[in-house]
């Protein structure tokens, strides 16, 4: 036990003080600062509010446009009216640059035409809906009030309809299927990329030779597990931290009411929480034994790629398998993905939190992914035991296969 | 008490790699063990170190069966190995614990051995940042630093330059004199005509010679004189029947079949007043032996 402890500890170490790992985790931690941070950067370069000259030429509001210049003010316009100009003379204006952007308005008989010039079209560019909004609503109520209705009764005949949504789902979460798909892409990398390393480990230890003085002073399964756990912890301890800095990120550069939204989507339960930690870990678990066995094959650091290409497509298939069936989540095939050890850490705990697996399912698919890791565990350790000690000839199935029936 | 390895065989699957092989170290001192390559000196060392299972036979350390969670011993591989990105105290810390030390004697020991190699210097330095002879000395380190009571250390010496080489050889004995069993595989004889009391030679898995170190060579008649002369005396060896191995500037290797030609030899130029600055008749070297019952084959 001792041993285990000591290996833990010496792979967190070596881990930990990697440039590599620190400079990877820096450039994470800053995306995230960034990231929360776009927001108001982007709100901070359009607070400068968009000039646009209404041209009123035949004056049809009788000058209570101009009152409305502060309340376009708010909206991020800054709107002068021109009561002189021609059509002309404003085209001409906005086409040299003069003006940015113009509204001409138009009497008719159905009302008033809106024609916005403005002098290239960019990408998103829209018409200034919420300033037309505010002249058609003050040409309305001069309508209205041309017919008599008292300027008190005005608001109620130009009332929004204030509408509730309700869900009528038996849970909350089915709005949340692009936050659980976006979750299992999160796991399957954390899962991936974590399992990887154990393999990068143990080639590092073959191919440098140490491993001969390794198993001379503990057990390869105490060199195994010892490496599984301790980049295992690394893991999780860098998921928590991640998220703690996004969590404060949003906190400390997020408009509050956008947090309360997010956080909203984010909302999962505890027992959620768990069983997202239970599928990782497992998931995590499985993959590594596999890449504990193909990184103890490798006899040079070139050979590495090939060597883990098998589990890398396992795990790709496992993953698409999930993600492609959460379109359809109630299709057998989906409820497969949720059952087979490759697939069930990326698809159960989306299938939990949309409700779609009860309680039996659920430890039906840890059940198998626990006896399958046991079996993957005890097969990579015993290949492990013979293959560490094995150089030069690539190590083929049929050659694993018989170290896996020595009595190493 | 000691080391005792019983009828020890072990096959990789058709392939015997080691073949009913026994031998007995009863004191501490310096065991070789020789072979070419593949003649399965690395599966006897791993079986002893409980590396890997033996078919048959027993290895037993003072009484009791070798298993590796119950023996404290030591080796340094033929192939060096080393964390190449991890400082020379955190890798020797790491090993030194599991070999069940605790830090502060770890530490001490550390400490001793990186000064008595003359490598203290390099005690926080990345194991990539050292020679490949310093990086050897610390690999030795790493089989040493928990005092094993069993080491086995192969090719110690390659790749070491001479004045490195003495450093490790005092190391080696000052462990033999502290009450060390060592098993030494080398193919530099003279360095386990240096060492060893006890040798065992392997081929093809199958033993074919092992013993007393001395006794072995004993039991071998002189078979050739070394002669070093002021004067060209090749004519002279040459009437007395003597067959020349080597000649390099008035430097002879002459091969005799008794000690009788060697005096007679002598005689003759003594007669003729050549100067004779050296003449040794020699008996067959540990390589010569070796080549003899390994080489033909």
């Amino acid at each position: 036990m001792r041993s285990l402890f000591t290996v833990i500890s010496f792979t967190i170490k070596d881990m930990v003080k990697r440039k590599s790992f620190i400079i990877s985790n820096l450039i994470i931690l800053l995306i995230i600062v960034i990231g929360f941070n776009i927001p108001n950067w982007i709100s901070g370069v359009t607070t400068e509010a968009t000039k646009i000259t209404i041209l009123d030429n035949e004056d049809i509001f009788e000058g209570r446009l101009e009152s409305l210049h502060d309340q376009f003010l708010e909206l991020g316009y800054d709107v002068q009216v021109d009561k002189t100009s021609t059509r002309d003379q404003i085209q001409e204006k906005v086409k040299s640059g003069e003006m940015s952007s113009a509204i001409i308005l138009t009497e008719t008989d159905s009302g008033i035409f809106f024609e916005y010039l403005i002098d290239s079209m960019g990408l998103g560019t829209t018409a200034p809906t919420e300033v037309i909004n505010a002249i058609q609503l003050t040409y309305q109520n001069m309508q209205l009030e041309k017919l008599g209705i008292p300027e008190d009764k005005l608001p109620t005949l130009n009332m929004e309809s204030n509408i509730s949504v309700t869900s009528l789902s038996s849970d909350e979460t089915s709005s949340n299927i692009l936050v659980m798909m976006l979750l299992s892409i999160v796991l399957f990398y954390a899962i991936y990329f974590y399992a990887y390393q154990v393999s990068s480990a143990i080639t590092v230890e073959k191919t440098s030779r140490i491993i001969e003085t390794l198993v001379t002073s503990t057990s390869p399964r105490i060199i195994v597990l010892g490496k599984t756990i301790g980049i295992g912890i690394v893991g999780i301890a860098q998921t928590i931290i991640l998220i703690l800095v996004a969590v404060i990120c949003a906190q400390v550069f997020l408009p509050q009411e956008t947090v309360q939204v997010i956080f909203e989507m984010m909302k999962i339960s505890p027992q959620m929480i768990a069983i997202i930690a239970i599928y990782y870990l497992l998931g995590y678990s499985l993959y590594a034994m596999l890449y504990a066995l193909t990184g103890s094959t490798v006899s040079k650091p070139e050979e590495v790629q090939s060597a883990n290409g098998p589990v890398a497509i396992l795990a790709v298939i496992g993953f698409y398998l999930s993600y492609f069936t959460m379109m359809n989540p109630t299709s057998s095939l989906n409820e497969l993905a949720a059952i087979i050890p490759i697939s069930s850490p990326f698809c159960m705990p989306f299938r939990v939190m949309m409700g779609l697996s009860n309680i039996n399912e659920i430890l039906l698919s840890i059940a198998i992914l626990i006896v399958t890791i046991i079996i993957v565990a005890h097969i990579s350790i015993k290949i492990y035991s013979s293959a560490i000690l094995n150089y030069g000839e690539k190590i083929n199935l049929k050659k694993m296969f018989k170290m896996y029936k020595s009595k190493e | 008490m000691g080391l005792k390895v019983q009828n020890v065989s072990k096959s990789y699957g058709e392939q015997l790699a080691v073949d009913n092989i026994s031998f007995e170290m009863n004191k501490p001192g310096v065991f070789g063990l020789l072979g070419t390559n593949g003649a399965g000196k690395s599966t006897t060392i791993r079986m002893i170190l409980g590396i890997i299972k033996k078919d048959s036979g027993t290895i037993s350390w003072n009484g009791k069966e070798v298993e590796r969670k119950y023996v404290n011993f030591g080796y340094l591989p033929e192939e060096r190995g080393i964390y190449p990105k991890i400082k020379i105290n955190e890798q020797l810390m790491y090993l030194a614990k599991l070999k069940g030390m605790k830090k502060k004697e770890a530490e001490e020991s550390m400490d001793y051995w990186l000064k008595k190699l003359e490598v203290e210097e390099y005690k926080y330095l990345t194991a990539e940042k050292l020679s490949k002879g310093n990086q050897q000395k610390i690999q030795f380190i790493t089989a040493v630093i928990h005092n094993p009571e069993l080491l086995v250390i192969d090719e110690p010496f390659s790749g070491l330059d001479p004045i490195n080489t003495e450093l490790l050889k005092s190391a080696i004995l000052e462990l033999v004199e502290k009450g060390t069993y060592i098993i030494m595989s080398s193919h530099q004889m003279a360095s386990i005509e240096e060492f060893c009391t006890d040798i065992l030679i392997l081929d093809k898995g199958k033993t074919i010679l092992q013993g007393n170190l001395k006794e072995i060579k004993d039991s071998y008649k002189a078979n050739r004189v070394e002669l070093i002369t002021k004067a060209d005396v090749s004519k002279e060896i040459k009437d007395e029947g003597l067959i020349i191995i080597k000649e390099l500037d008035n430097r002879y290797e002459i091969a005799i079949n008794d000690e009788l030609q060697a005096q007679n030899l002598l005689k003759k130029l003594v007669s003729k007043n050549i100067e004779i600055e050296k003449m040794e008749v020699k008996k067959p070297s540990l390589n010569d032996i070796f080549i003899e019952k390994v080489g033909d084959k």
